[in-house]
C-alpha cells in the first residue's frame, strides 16, 4: 500500500486510473447487489424501498417458495446429471483424439485436425432445427443421452484443439523413451501424457462444466418435457409465470447463478489459464 | 489375443474414432441436413420432405420482411460487438496490467458476468429494465426523472440497443482476460527502453505494446465475431425478438420459423445463409491459425 502511495505521488495519472477502475468495477457489480437485495425483499418492500436499500426485514422465504414453485429440485438434478456425465466423458474422448493427432503417425493428421478445428467455429445456435430433427429421428428427444451427445459434439473440437497444441509441446524424448521400453501408445498416453496434462485438463474441466451448466438453446429444443428441463429452462419458465413476484424471481435468479459463481470463485486461476492457453499461445 | 491388444494400442484410428464419430454425426450432419431442408418443403412431422428447389430462398429474400429486419439487426449487432466489448476490454486490461493494489479482485469482478448463463443475464436485465420497479426506473426516479422513464425493451427503435448493453456487460470480461494474457507477451525491457528514450504513453503503446499484442487482437476480434453470431439466449430471454420483431436476429428467426411456425424449409434457408456468412469470415482465420500451428 505504501509503495503504491509513493508511486501515486510520482505518477498522479496512476492514481486517477486506479480510481477509474474501481468506479467501473462498482458499476459492474451493481446488478448483482441489486438482484441479491431484491431476492431478500417482500413484494411490498420492493415497491417501497430504493434499489440499493438493504431489505428492512430479510425475506428468506422467497428462496423456499421459488425453489418449490420453480421445481428447482428437478432442474438442478437434471443439470447436475448431464454435467457429471458429459464433462469427464467429453474430456476423455478429446484427450485420446488429441494424442493421436499430435503423436501418432498418419497421413491424414493435418486434414483431420483442420476438420475438427472447423467445428470450433460453427455456431450451433444456427442449426437448432436439424439438431432436433436428428435427435428426434433417433428417438432420443427428452432423454439425457439425447442432450449429452450433441453437447459432446460441440464441446470436443475446442478441447482437442487445446490439448493437441499442448501435447505437441511435450518433449519427444519423454514419449519415445516409453515407446522404446515397449509400451504401446495407449500406455504411453495414460502413464506419461495424462499426468503432465493435469493442469490443462483441470482448466478445460472447469470451463466445460460452466458452459454445460449454462447451456440453454440446445436444451430448449431437445428437452421439451418439463420433467427433463435443465436449470436455465426452469428459470426461463419461472420468469414467464411469476415475473411479478419480484422477490421470488430474483431468488430464482440467484439460485441459478450461484453454483457457477462458486465454481468460478474457487477455481479462478484455472479459468484464466484455460482461456489463455487456447487463445494466446499463437 | 494379446497381440491383438498390442496392435490396437498403436492404431491411431481407434484413438480418433469416438471423437470423430460423435462430431460427424451431431455437428457435421445437421449442417448437411439443414442445407437439404432449405431446398425442401417440410413441417417437421410428415414422413415426406418435398423438393421445392430455390423457392424457400426466394421467399425468404424477397417476401419475408422480418428476414431483412433480422439481417440488419445481426449486422448492427456484429459491428457493435466488434467495437464495444473488445475496446472496453482492452482499456481495462491495460489498466489492470499496472501494479495496483487489489487488481486481482477487480479482475475477478469484471470477469464474473462471463461465467453466468446468458439466459440468467437476460432474466436479470429484464428485471432491471422493468419500467416500474426495475433498477434503472428507480434510479431515474431518485434523480428526478421519474416522469420520463423510457420503456427500455418496449420501444421498437431502441430495444435492440438496450439488449446490447446487457450483452456488453456480460462480454467485456472475456476480451479483458484475453488481452491481459496477451499483454504478458510484451517485452518489459522494450517498454522501459522506450520510456528512457523519452517516448510518451501513447507512443509506447502504439509502437511497443500494440505490435506485440497484434495476434491477441486478431483472436479477440474473431472470437467476438463468432460470439455475436451465436447471440441467441440473451435476445430470446430479454425480448424474444419483439416488440413486433424489432430485435429479431437471424439465428433466432431461423429457430422461430422451424420450431414455432413449423416451416423447416424457410428456417433452413435462413440457417444456410447465416452459415455461409460465418464460413466466409472464418476460413481465412482458420488458415492463419493453422499456419501458426505448423510453425510452433
Amino acid at each position: 500500500m505504501n509503495a503504491m502511495l509513493k508511486s501515486f505521488r510520482r505518477d498522479p495519472l496512476l492514481a486517477a486510473l486506479w480510481i477509474a477502475l474501481i468506479v467501473v468495477a462498482a458499476l459492474w457489480i451493481a446488478p448483482f447487489v441489486f438482484i441479491v437485495f431484491t431476492s431478500l425483499k417482500t413484494t411490498s418492500d420492493v415497491m417501497a424501498t430504493g434499489a440499493f436499500t438493504p431489505p428492512t426485514e430479510i425475506a428468506w422465504e422467497n428462496y423456499g417458495v421459488a425453489w418449490n414453485r420453480g421445481n428447482f429440485s428437478t432442474t438442478v438434478f437434471n443439470s447436475a446429471l448431464v454435467a457429471v456425465i458429459k464433462v469427464p466423458l467429453g474430456l476423455a474422448i478429446a484427450a485420446l483424439a488429441a494424442y493421436a493427432l499430435a503423436r501418432m503417425k498418419s497421413r491424414f493428421n493435418r486434414a483431420v485436425l483442420l476438420f475438427i478445428v472447423f467445428g470450433t467455429m460453427i455456431p450451433f445456435q444456427v442449426m437448432l432445427a436439424p439438431l432436433f430433427t436428428l435427435v428426434n429421428s433417433l428417438g432420443l428427444v427428452n432423454t439425457y443421452i439425447g442432450l449429452i451427445l450433441p453437447y459432446l459434439a460441440f464441446g470436443i473440437p475446442y478441447q482437442i484443439f487445446i490439448l493437441h497444441s499442448f501435447f505437441r509441446g511435450v518433449p519427444k524424448e519423454l514419449s519415445e523413451a516409453a515407446l522404446i521400453d515397449g509400451a504401446g501408445h495407449f500406455t504411453t498416453f495414460r502413464r506419461v501424457f495424462l499426468p503432465i496434462t493435469l493442469p490443462v485438463l483441470a482448466a478445460l474441466f472447469i470451463l466445460d462444466f460452466v458452459a454445460t451448466w449454462n447451456e440453454f438453446a440446445m436444451a430448449l429444443v431437445i428437452m421439451q418435457d418439463a420433467g427433463k428441463w435443465t436449470l436455465p429452462l426452469g428459470l426461463m419458465s419461472f420468469q414467464g409465470q411469476f415475473s411479478n413476484d419480484y422477490g421470488q424471481l430474483n431468488a430464482a435468479i440467484v439460485t441459478t447463478v450461484l453454483p457457477a459463481v462458486l465454481v468460478y470463485l474457487i477455481f479462478q486461476r484455472y479459468f484464466v489459464s484455460g482461456l489463455a492457453s487456447g487463445a494466446v499461445k499463437g | 489375443m494379446k497381440n491383438l491388444f498390442r496392435k490396437m494400442e498403436d492404431e491411431p484410428w481407434l484413438f480418433l474414432a469416438p471423437a470423430l464419430l460423435i462430431y460427424a454425426i451431431f455437428a457435421i450432419w445437421p449442417m448437411i441436413d439443414v442445407t437439404m431442408m432449405s431446398f425442401q418443403r417440410w413441417n417437421g412431422l410428415d414422413p415426406e420432405r418435398v423438393f421445392v428447389g430455390l423457392s424457400n430462398y426466394r421467399y425468404v429474400l424477397t417476401q419475408d420482411a422480418v428476414f431483412w429486419t433480422a439481417f440488419v439487426n445481426t449486422v448492427i449487432w456484429t459491428l457493435l460487438s466488434l467495437v464495444c466489448p473488445p475496446l472496453i476490454g482492452l482499456l481495462l486490461a491495460l489498466g489492470l496490467n499496472q501494479p495496483l493494489v487489489g487488481r486481482s479482485a477487480l479482475r475477478a469482478i469484471y470477469y464474473l458476468p462471463v461465467i453466468i448463463a446468458p439466459i440468467a443475464v437476460a432474466t436479470m436485465w429484464r428485471w432491471m429494465y422493468d419500467p416500474f420497479f426495475g433498477l434503472f426506473a428507480q434510479m431515474l426516479t431518485n434523480w428526478g426523472f421519474g416522469t420520463s422513464i423510457p420503456d427500455f425493451l418496449g420501444n421498437r427503435e431502441t430495444a435492440l440497443y438496450w439488449v446490447f448493453v446487457a450483452y456488453v456487460w456480460q462480454q467485456v470480461g472475456f476480451s479483458m482476460v484475453l488481452f491481459l494474457a496477451g499483454l504478458q507477451n510484451v517485452d518489459r525491457s522494450l517498454v522501459e527502453a522506450a520510456q528512457i528514450d523519452g517516448a510518451g504513453r501513447w507512443k509506447t503503446f502504439r509502437y511497443v505494446t500494440m505490435p506485440a499484442i497484434m495476434p491477441t487482437i486478431t483472436i479477440v476480434l474473431v472470437l467476438s465475431l463468432i460470439q455475436s453470431i451465436k447471440a441467441f439466449d440473451i435476445v430470446y430471454g430479454l425480448t424474444g425478438g419483439g416488440p413486433s420483431q424489432s430485435t429479431q436476429m437471424l439465428a433466432l428467426w431461423a429457430f422461430t420459423q422451424s420450431m414455432q411456425i413449423f416451416d423447416f424449409g424457410r428456417g433452413g434457408a435462413i440457417s444456410v445463409i447465416l452459415l455461409l456468412i460465418t464460413v466466409v469470415i472464418v476460413i481465412p482465420y482458420l488458415r492463419w491459425s493453422m499456419k501458426n500451428e505448423g510453425r510452433s
